[in-house]
């Protein structure tokens, strides 16, 4: 497709102990595209999302951003991420700088903004992930939640061609995972262009258009989200099912979307009753 | 709340100690002249000392007036005259007496009465002297000069027509005489011939109004303009011949210590002179001006006067170089056994057994100290932080050969490693005849850095250069591991900034202190260096400001080791450049704690750089920050954070260590302490005084940086469970 952003064609990666994490990796994103990468831990995953802005640096490979190789020596490596934007799993947030100041910090630095124009922007952006409320709080006076929605605000103020999210919700109660999720979903269907490292197999039906499940360094399969609903091979349905407990059930993920008050809710097992209400 | 307990005894003890060691007053002065009663109302215009224990003076109306014990009782006398008595001179056992109008009145021996030698009516006098006792040379207006001898007064001709104030013989025969235009005239035949001697051109057009034939070697001058004119013998050249108007260095107030430094003259019509030694001078001038100086007259010292600024004197009279009188205006007389010269008040024998006398004495001393320790910490510090970050960031850095030649085609670095390790090999052709020449044996050769400290500098070069050359011309774009035998080696992860910290820290953590200050300071002179440096900055920044160049300017001026400025420098450059450069043991003292703590800075930053995530930083990565700017704006604002717990140990350790600074003579708390005890022999009131000073220092420290960790909280990090 000539609306190809991210292409990666035959990605490695041998760490430094001889571990050869990634084996031979190639898929694309599309413009406008979700992409969710499953897979049990230790797959891969991680070291594929983290190649791709060179935070790990891959052994073998090329990683194409709208058709320029980036992995070169040459490349402005800068430029790049400022590109692509990327959510950790533990936010990573500056604890030392307000939720505002930790969204300006790149657009004054890397964008080379003023103050006032990064503000304006930042303010946006908080809008747009719900957080405008707390905008002069630290990062250490917020849930992990909202961590983690200033976070995905962090990225996207740099206005990034694709968007990395890297197991944003494994650090986080269940509790707490909705109003990401929702912040995710959201973004995706703005139309932004996004790789998601997930284990969350609902969201990755729901929200991704296509799923890549990687195995030992190795995609195992890859389609489109219905793959899950119909996994082709044996490896997916054991992995599908092994973790099929751990799922958010469809109506207590529902409900945590669409009820989050911002101080969380905990399922009661049946779903019905908010902690410490009546 | 213990915290808030703790903050009130620290304001209180250091309160406390500022009240004990706060700066004593300025020394107090009290004058040495006597006020005594002279039994006359009239102004006493002229004094002299005349025969054993006596001192005459003259004044208004023919007043007369005598002592015969050396000044300090005086008797009214009858006079034979009403005239005022103005000029006098006493030598050869006789004592003369002169009016302006010609009177002259003489004693030819003790004990006899006034015989009346006047002039005839209408002669002007101004001066005169004795040259036997029974002739008398008088000068007067016009260039008059008469000589009186066997009863008779003789005209002489002087070959000027300026006015004559003053003459005054050394002997019977050698006799100089001085007046307006800077005249001076020479006579050495008992003033029967005069010869015109030329003025310094400063006095060339002053009126010379008093002069002192002192000694064969010395002839003293007055002018009415304030300036002092020296004549002495020069060699084979006789006293007389050769007039320099002198130079003042300082002239202080009355009971002052604030100078007025280099002035042109005096600024006082001078009344009369007095000398005693050969450069001791008594002055005295309008406005109750008493001076003195024991230099020739380059440091003039007003005294204080016991009556006041509005009681001046016209004449002092010295009978021995320490007593005498001064004799002025409504018959004051002021006696001194101390050469009029002022005493200090307060200084007296201490005992300094008792704990307030001693400190009385020593809380300036240590105030000093104090401040000398508080400067070179401050700085040390500072210093310190600086160069304690930077060597923690490189230590930090993950600059590596590999990733610094990455990004390069390995052919074109392949050729940059010929020249390199050329280059490298050529250092190795330089360095090691100089250090075959400094004639080492064996082991001797670790002394090579300070025997030949380029020489080494070019081994390390060429170390360095040809490993890397090295490197790059094996370099095949794999970066492969070098093995031998079951040892992997991985060259190309060397981190040359790693290192260089690396070499840094183990070099200052792994020898004395003591021994760095010693070398830093007497070895490397590097407080001279600075000052050197900084004097010649500072005389640049003088010269851009619009001061002139040259003498009175950048050579004369900034030359600190005289301690002078120019008199048109701007106060601020020059109390900065005082505060920063006066002293060369300061410059070195904060170099050495300030290179010495870095050391131990960077290991407790560089603790706190790792103690940060090592996600933060590819938070900031990702975000498109550099690896400096993701330093400098995420992981140091935290790392610092961190680290001021361990930090506040590291500059108590720098206080404490800044005592070490007396082993090269700076003035801190423990060297005052060591002069004090020289002093008092008050062994445990001294240092334990110096170490509650240094207590307070550290704990003051230790309070503002518990304030500082406080302040700088990052809100919801870090310890809380509640109070």
């Amino acid at each position: 497709m000539s609306d190809t952003v991210l292409e990666i064609d035959d990605l490695h990666k041998i760490y430094a102990g001889g571990v050869h994490a990634v084996r031979g990796i190639s898929f694309e994103v599309n413009q406008g595209e979700s992409v969710a990468i499953i897979g049990s831990s230790g797959s891969g995953k991680s070291t594929v999302l983290r190649c791709i802005n060179r935070l790990i640096e891959p052994t073998d490979g090329a990683i194409y951003l709208k058709g320029d190789q980036i992995n070169t020596p040459q490349t402005d490596i800068n430029q790049v991420r400022s590109r692509i934007g990327m959510v950790f799993q533990s936010f990573e947030l500056f604890a030392h700088l307000r939720v505002i100041d930790n969204i300006t910090l790149g657009l004054i630095h890397v964008r080379e903004m003023s103050r006032k124009d990064a503000e304006a922007e930042a303010l946006e952006v908080l809008e747009r992930v719900d957080m405008l409320d707390r905008k002069d709080a630290f990062p250490g006076n917020l849930s992990g939640g909202q961590k983690q929605r200033v976070a995905i605000a962090r990225a996207l103020a740099m206005k990034p061609e694709v968007m990395l999210f890297d197991e944003p919700t494994s650090a986080l109660d269940p509790e707490l995972i909705g109003s990401v999720l929702k912040t995710i979903r959201s973004l995706a269907d703005e139309g932004m262009t996004m790789v998601v490292v997930t284990h969350e197999i609902s969201f990755a039906r729901d929200v991704a258009d296509r799923v890549v499940y990687m195995d030992e360094g190795k995609i195992a399969e890859q389609g489109f989200s219905s793959i899950i609903e119909d996994p082709k091979t044996e490896r997916l349905k054991r992995f599908l099912s092994s973790i099929h407990e751990e799922d958010v059930s469809e109506h207590i993920n529902e409900q945590l979307v669409e009820g989050d008050t911002g101080f969380g809710y905990v399922p009661d097992g049946t779903g019905a009753r908010p902690r410490g209400g009546p | 709340m213990p915290y808030r307990v703790n903050r009130v005894v620290a304001v209180a003890s250091l309160l406390v100690l500022l009240a004990l060691i706060s700066p004593v007053q300025a020394v107090g002065y009290r004058s040495s002249w006597n006020v005594v009663e002279s039994g006359t109302e009239a102004d006493l215009l002229t004094a002299e000392a005349y025969g054993e224990h006596g001192i005459w003076a003259f004044g208004k109306d023919g007043v007369m007036v005598k002592s015969s014990d050396n000044g300090s009782t005086w008797e009214l006398t009858d006079s034979p005259t009403s005239s005022d008595l103005l000029y006098s001179d006493s030598a050869h056992g006789a004592l003369v007496v002169a009016a302006a109008d010609g009177l002259v009145l003489i004693k030819q021996e003790i004990g006899v009465e006034w015989l009346d030698i006047s002039l005839q009516a209408g002669s002007q006098v101004n001066g005169i002297a004795l040259t036997s006792n029974r002739s008398v040379v008088a000068v007067g207006t016009g260039g008059s000069i008469w000589k009186y001898d066997n009863g008779i007064w003789e005209g002489i001709s002087s070959g000027v027509d300026s006015d004559l104030m003053s003459v005054s013989f050394l002997d019977n025969t050698l006799g100089v005489a001085v007046g307006a235009s800077g005249t001076i005239l020479f006579s050495d035949d008992e003033g029967t011939t005069w010869d015109y001697r030329d003025s310094p051109s400063e006095a060339s057009a002053s009126v010379i109004s008093s002069v002192v034939f002192f000694s064969d070697v010395r002839i003293y001058a007055t002018t009415n303009d304030g300036q002092v004119l020296i004549s002495s013998r020069d060699g084979a050249i006789d006293v007389g011949f050769l007039w320099t108007s002198v130079t003042f260095e300082r002239h202080y107030p009355p009971g002052g210590t604030e100078y007025v430094g280099w002035p042109p003259s005096l600024g006082v019509e001078l009344a009369s002179l007095e000398v005693t030694q050969t450069t001791r001078l008594h002055l005295t001038g309008p406005d109750g001006y008493l001076a003195m100086s024991v230099n020739g007259g380059s440091i003039v010292s007003q005294q204080i006067n016991p009556l006041g600024n509005n009681s001046s004197f016209n004449d002092i009279a010295m009978i021995t170089n320490f007593v005498g009188v001064a004799v002025g205006e409504g018959g004051a007389i002021l006696w001194t056994d101390n050469a009029g010269a002022d005493e200090q008040v307060g200084f007296e024998v201490m005992n300094f057994n008792d704990f307030g006398e001693f400190v009385d004495y020593a809380k300036e001393t240590l105030f000093g100290g104090f401040l000398a320790t508080i400067k070179i910490v401050m700085f040390g510090i500072i210093l310190g932080f600086l160069l304690g970050v930077t060597l923690a960031m490189g230590k930090t850095s993950p600059v590596s050969l590999r990733n610094t030649v990455e990004r390069f085609d390995y052919k074109k670095v392949r050729y940059l490693g010929a020249p390199l390790s050329a280059i490298g090999l050529y250092m190795f052709y330089l360095a090691i005849p100089e250090i075959e020449a400094i004639g080492l044996d064996g082991i001797e050769h670790i002394f090579v850095p300070v025997g030949a400290p380029w020489a080494f500098a070019k081994i390390l070069l060429g170390i360095g250069l040809t490993f890397v050359g090295a490197m790059f011309l094996g370099h095949n774009g794999t970066f492969a591991k070098l093995e031998i035998g079951s040892v992997k080696l991985d060259p190309w992860r060397v981190r040359p900034l790693n290192n260089i910290a690396t070499v840094y820290t183990d070099f200052f953590r792994n020898t004395p202190l003591i021994v760095q200050f010693m070398f830093i300071h007497f070895g490397l002179q590097i407080g001279m260096h600075l000052q050197d440096a900084g004097t010649g900055l500072f005389s640049d920044i003088y010269i851009l400001l619009g001061g002139v160049e040259g003498v009175g300017g950048k050579l004369a001026i900034w030359e600190l080791r005289s301690g002078d400025y120019a008199t048109d420098a701007p106060d601020s450059l020059v109390s900065i450049h005082r505060f920063m450069f006066s002293d060369r043991a300061y410059l070195s003292a904060i170099c050495a704690l300030g290179l010495n703590s870095a050391a131990y800075q960077c290991e407790t930053i560089r603790g706190a750089i790792q103690a940060i995530p090592s996600a933060q930083m590819e938070a900031g990565r990702s975000i498109g920050l550099t690896y400096l700017q993701t330093m400098r704006r995420v992981i140091l604002p935290q790392a610092i954070r961190i680290c001021i717990p361990p930090m506040g140990n590291e500059m108590v350790n720098l206080v404490l260590n800044s005592s070490l600074a007396m082993v090269i003579g700076y003035a801190e708390l423990t060297r005052q302490g060591k002069l004090i005890t020289a002093l008092t022999f008050q062994m445990a009131y001294t240092w334990g005084m110096v170490l509650i000073s240094y207590f307070v220092i550290t704990w003051t420290l230790a309070l503002l940086l518990r304030r500082l960790e406080e302040k700088t909280r990052i809100p919801g990090l870090g310890m809380t469970g509640g109070e």
